[in-house]
């Protein structure tokens, strides 16, 4: 009989999904950049707004200077005053009676008549001017503050607790064409106004949408056209863009394999032409945006941004559609983490290192090549800093993997043995046993240390790729913990989630490597050192062979003492791992320069390797 | 029938589907695995084994299964907590119905209890609590049940603004259902139900004659001529209204070709029927021998859909419609419905229960609204009613596609129609292999 049925229904394809409820709320892991940018509820006033109204029954504005030049209306300008429309004075305290008398006397019918400004304010017998002096030609002439700065002398001023006492001294004066206080001041005695009251609540003094007023619209032009970034919240620019096309199984489309991971313009105009990567510059950016008006009608096509993706619609896959792994136990997790997620981040980071050990330092450009290539010094420097950075990241994954472990442990859930720190790489790949060789498919080309040729640098691009199965590691596990909420202590799953959305970016950062160095593919040596990998028992090899194992002894006596929650020892442990990256690291970049001699590659596997003699 | 004639479709599949494993069933060439719900083509020679497997039980089926390449899953136990967060709502807005149909589960609308009304804070309440309960992004559905829910109109208007209201401020989505007898809808109401989209189903148990003998007002006369009236008022809005009726099948109304065909008539583009099992009055519910007649006829009924469909044109008749769209969703159940599990009732008196049938009646109580819902009880209820718990049904191969049947039914009658049940799912299963080898894009249309 010939191979088993597929089933035609849908049974056992499909599963429920795993979200029959929405998500609520951000995970504790959430960062700024990962916020639903365009709609976000951070900043929700402006500050400044709360001190228009900091004096009972008036009502300031701060003016700034206009772009032609101070014009003498710059400073704390009153706009209202008016007794009806403040409920402070329903209150019963002494000082608003007479205040009241005042506003509603002769001092109130003077304020109804011109432009009045705040001259000084004075509390606990200090008394601040709102203007500066200038002494010219045996003349004193007043510089009114501008609004900001009269705001900041506002802000300093103390609400008294004393309820019954009017602390607050203020006096208005109104001004000459130059700007000059004229006539007689109109001095009044109160209180700041308390901005929040008993129940923490602002006073209804405020009117609704006064203390939004002076914001941004989200979705307008303000969009395009913000001067001073003063958003609620981070303001999306560059985002990645919904794929277009035919999508492939890695996620991207048949059309164009980067769209996925290229970032573009948010605020673009929006046509059939195919979206192009976000220009570098403001200004370059411009011509591709919509104009101000043109935004306020086409404000629909501008998608909210979700984790730096713009969402148009419902997603129609399901999140965690092709799972490396299901996951049956936890003594599952805990073994792939063990033998195959943890070395993978080992192995991975120290073969970056090695490729970053491979370029030649910016420095080591010479003043003729210079002026060949003017540009490689600063191509250098990128490809080294882009390479170094996915390397630490992985080094914060392989820590990430190490905690999940041993807070798995705390929580009871580790088989016979508990936690023993895993920092290790990956078995060599196995050989070929007809041919003898080790295979050369991705995955064991990956593991091999290898310095940064285009082709290294074309496999680091392949391994990094979306949805490539090593990209994909830890949705297994997202997945498992997800569907056991309560067996596991507080805060694994948004660790989980964290390893498994960080990385998307290797990706790009190694095509963008990859770009820079694909110019110089006819004189690679402009660009690599001339470097051999040193046999594992090479004497010019043992002190950083020493410091790496001073490295990884450090972190697993540090891993060890977070295990064990002893933060003082993690601590010193990891500033002797510290101390120990640091002259690894001047060692490795002095065998690799070589100084006239060839260079040396630190066989960095060495310190897992069976000596041979031993088999 | 004459004895040497030969014997009915329905006597043919009620005997093919009789459980000869609780592992898997065979239709022509369709097997079904019974607990995983997958369903397989084998050829000749595979369903030969299958077949032989099957004679010889759970044991002989097992074995043919692993031949095939397949695996007899064992039952699985009921889940852990059966109950998800209650998401959708029947209001039984009016315990009182202007008719008076013989066979209806709330006896004339008021449940064996006084006639009565909802009050407007019960129906505030019930939704505030509903809605509150939802997180913002959610969704929830709110029934107007009876009685007649049209009786309480007012109440209905004041409280589907008010749900729009409150599920407006909490980004909550709300739908909104009915089930009327159709004899008091105005142009007034007709307009209402499609400003705020209803889905309405109209009882309705056939043609003219039919209906007037089954379904007569309080005081005797026919009713056919007003829900006609009422019916042709709803479809004026037939793309703002998800109109269809739903027909109850006693021992009188039999004939379904030509009931469907009335109500095409009509107007539905969607009939469904559904046996009437249970009768408070006892009159009215089918009997054993009534089952092989309504087999027939609904096996009539699927052939006449499935000409048409298999042909590019429509048909009324929803129940194959939604046997088929089951069986190609493959999620084998625990219940057959969503009764206590994200569903409840609430009456007029503000207590809960596990669906509009179990109003008044101690076996599906809820909790109410003073004291809240009683999760514990969902929770217990569930797990009792489970399919996995019903000595029957684990026995059975059609478990995972049946969930047991209805809760109220099983539990005031028992399970007199499990051969029916089997009969029309064996029925079903051959249709559903035509179907998704001639008609595979239709699975994809929604339903």
């Amino acid at each position: 009989m010939g191979d088993a049925p597929k089933p035609l229904n849908r049974a056992a394809t499909t599963c429920p999904p795993a979200y029959p409820e929405p998500v609520l709320g951000n995970p504790a892991s959430t960062l700024m950049e990962s916020g639903v940018g365009n709609c976000y509820p951070g900043l929700e006033f402006d500050l400044r707004q709360l001190d228009v109204r900091f004096f009972p029954g008036l009502t300031f504005e701060f003016l700034g200077i206009e772009p032609s030049g101070p014009d003498g209306t710059q400073g704390a300008h009153l706009v209202n005053a008016d007794v009806e429309s403040d409920p402070i004075f329903e209150e019963d305290a002494g000082w608003l009676g007479t205040l009241k008398q005042q506003l509603n006397g002769p001092e109130g019918a003077a304020l109804g008549d011109g432009e009045w400004y705040l001259h000084w304010v004075e509390q606990y017998g200090k008394r601040i001017a709102l203007y500066d002096f200038d002494v010219f030609q045996n003349a004193v002439h007043m510089i009114p503050y501008e609004g900001e700065t009269c705001w900041w002398v506002i802000r300093s001023i103390e609400a008294d607790q004393d309820p019954d006492t009017a602390d607050l001294t203020i006096a208005l004066t109104r001004r000459d064409a130059a700007g000059q206080p004229v006539g007689n001041p109109v001095v009044l005695r109160g209180k700041r106004r308390r901005y929040l009251d008993g129940e923490g609540m602002i006073p209804d003094v405020y009117r609704p949408g006064e203390l939004t007023a002076s914001m941004c619209s989200p979705w307008t032009h303000d969009f395009r056209d913000c001067a001073c970034q003063y958003w609620a919240s981070n303001h999306p620019d560059i985002v990645l863009g919904p794929v277009r096309g035919p999508s492939l199984e890695d996620g991207t489309s048949s059309d164009d394999p980067a769209q996925a991971v290229t970032f573009i313009d948010w605020m673009r105009r929006r046509g059939s032409a195919r979206d192009v990567s976000v220009a570098s510059t403001l200004e370059r950016a411009r011509a591709e945006q919509y104009d101000p008006y043109e935004m306020n009608l086409r404000w629909q096509e501008l998608d909210f941004v979700l984790q730096g993706e713009e969402t148009d619609g419902t997603p129609t896959t399901p999140p965690m559609a092709g799972l490396r792994h299901a996951y049956a136990s936890t003594a599952e997790v805990i073994q792939d983490l063990t033998e195959e997620l943890a070395p993978l981040e080992f192995t991975l980071s120290m073969v970056y290192l090695y490729a970053y050990f491979s370029l030649r330092a910016p420095d080591e450009v010479t003043s003729d090549q210079r002026r060949a290539w003017p540009d490689l010094a600063d191509d250098l420097r990128a490809a080294r800093q882009t390479l170094l950075s996915v390397a630490l990241s992985e080094m914060t994954h392989m820590r990430w993997v190490n905690q999940i472990l041993w807070t798995l442990d705390r929580a009871g859930h580790y088989p016979e043995g508990g936690y023993v720190p895993v920092i290790q790489p990956f078995q060599p790949a196995y050989a070929d046993p007809v041919t003898g060789l080790p295979p050369d498919d991705l995955e064991a080309r990956v593991r091999k240390l290898r310095p940064a040729t285009l082709s290294a640098l074309a496999d680091f691009v392949e391994v990094e790729r979306p949805a490539n199965p090593l990209d994909s590691e830890y949705a297994g596990l997202v997945d498992h913990l997800r569907r056991n909420p309560g067996t596991y202590p507080p805060g694994l799953y948004e660790l989980a989630v964290r390893i498994d959305s960080d990385g998307v970016q290797h990706y790009q950062k190694f095509r963008n490597i990859r770009e820079l160095l694909a110019r110089y593919e006819a004189h690679p040596l402009l660009v690599l050192r001339d470097i051999e990998l040193a046999p594992a028992d090479d004497a010019a090899v043992k002190p950083a062979l020493g410091h790496l194992q001073d490295i990884v002894g450090a972190l697993k006596d540090g891993y060890d003492a977070e295990h064990l929650d002893d933060m003082p020892r993690a601590e010193a442990c990891i500033l002797r791992s510290r101390d120990a990256m640091r002259a690894f690291q001047a060692e490795a970049e002095r065998l690799a320069r070589g100084d006239g001699v060839k260079g040396l590659g630190i066989p960095f596997f060495a310190l897992w390797e069976v000596p041979k003699n031993a088999t | 029938m004459p004895r040497d004639s030969a014997p009915s479709p329905a006597s043919v599949a009620m005997d093919a589907a009789r459980p000869q494993s609780a592992h898997a069933h065979l239709a022509g060439d369709l097997a079904l695995v019974a607990e995983t719900m997958g369903l397989y083509r084998l050829d000749d020679t595979q369903a030969a084994t299958l077949a032989k497997g099957l004679l010889d039980g759970d044991a002989g089926t097992a074995a043919a299964l692993m031949q095939l390449g397949l695996t007899a899953a064992a039952l699985a136990p009921p889940p852990d907590n059966p109950t998800r967060p209650v998401r959708a709502l029947a209001l039984t807005v009016s315990q009182t119905c202007n008719l008076a149909c013989v066979y209806c589960y709330a006896s004339g609308g008021n449940f064996g209890g006084p006639d009565g009304r909802m009050s407007w804070d019960v129906a505030r309440q019930a939704i505030d609590t509903l809605i509150g309960d939802t997180p913002p992004g959610g969704g929830v559905k709110i029934a107007f049940m009876g009685g007649e829910p049209l009786v309480a109109r007012d109440l209905i208007h004041r409280a589907v603004r008010h749900a729009r209201l409150r599920a407006g401020m909490r980004a909550v989505a709300v739908g909104f259902s009915t089930t009327t007898n159709g004899t008091l809808i105005t142009e007034q109401d007709a307009a209402f139900l499609a400003e705020h989209r209803f889905a309405v189903t109209v009882s309705l148990d056939g043609s003219r004659a039919t209906n007037d003998r089954l379904r007569p007002g309080r005081g005797g006369q026919g009713s056919f001529d007003r829900v006609a009236a009422g019916v042709a008022r709803l479809s004026r809005h037939a793309d703002r209204i998800a109109l269809s009726a739903r027909v109850t099948v006693t021992p009188a109304n039999l004939d379904l070709d030509d009931t469907i065909s009335a109500l095409a008539d009509l107007g539905f583009s969607s009939v469904g029927v559904s046996p009437s099992i249970t009768s408070p009055t006892g009159r009215g519910a089918l009997q054993p021998a009534d089952f092989t007649a309504l087999l027939d006829a609904m096996i009539r009924c699927g052939d006449s859909w499935l000409e048409a469909v298999l042909n590019g044109r429509t048909h009324p008749f929803a129940n194959l419609a939604t046997a088929l769209r089951e069986l190609h969703q493959g999620r084998p159940r625990s219940h057959a419905c969503g009764a206590a599990r994200d569903y409840l009732a609430v009456d007029a008196s503000g207590a809960y229960s596990a669906c509009h049938r179990f109003v008044n009646d101690p076996l599906g109580k809820m909790g109410d609204l003073s004291g809240g819902i009683d999760h514990k009880a969902r929770r217990t209820w569930l797990d009792e009613r489970s399919v996995e718990r019903q000595a029957p049904c684990t026995r059975c191969w059609a478990r995972r596609l049946c969930g047991g049947g209805c809760h109220q039914e099983v539990l005031h009658a028992g399970r007199p129609a499990c051969d029916f049940v089997r009969g029309w799912l064996h029925f079903s299963m051959s249709a559903y292999s035509r179907m998704i080898e001639h008609r595979p894009d239709w699975f994809d249309e929604p339903g």
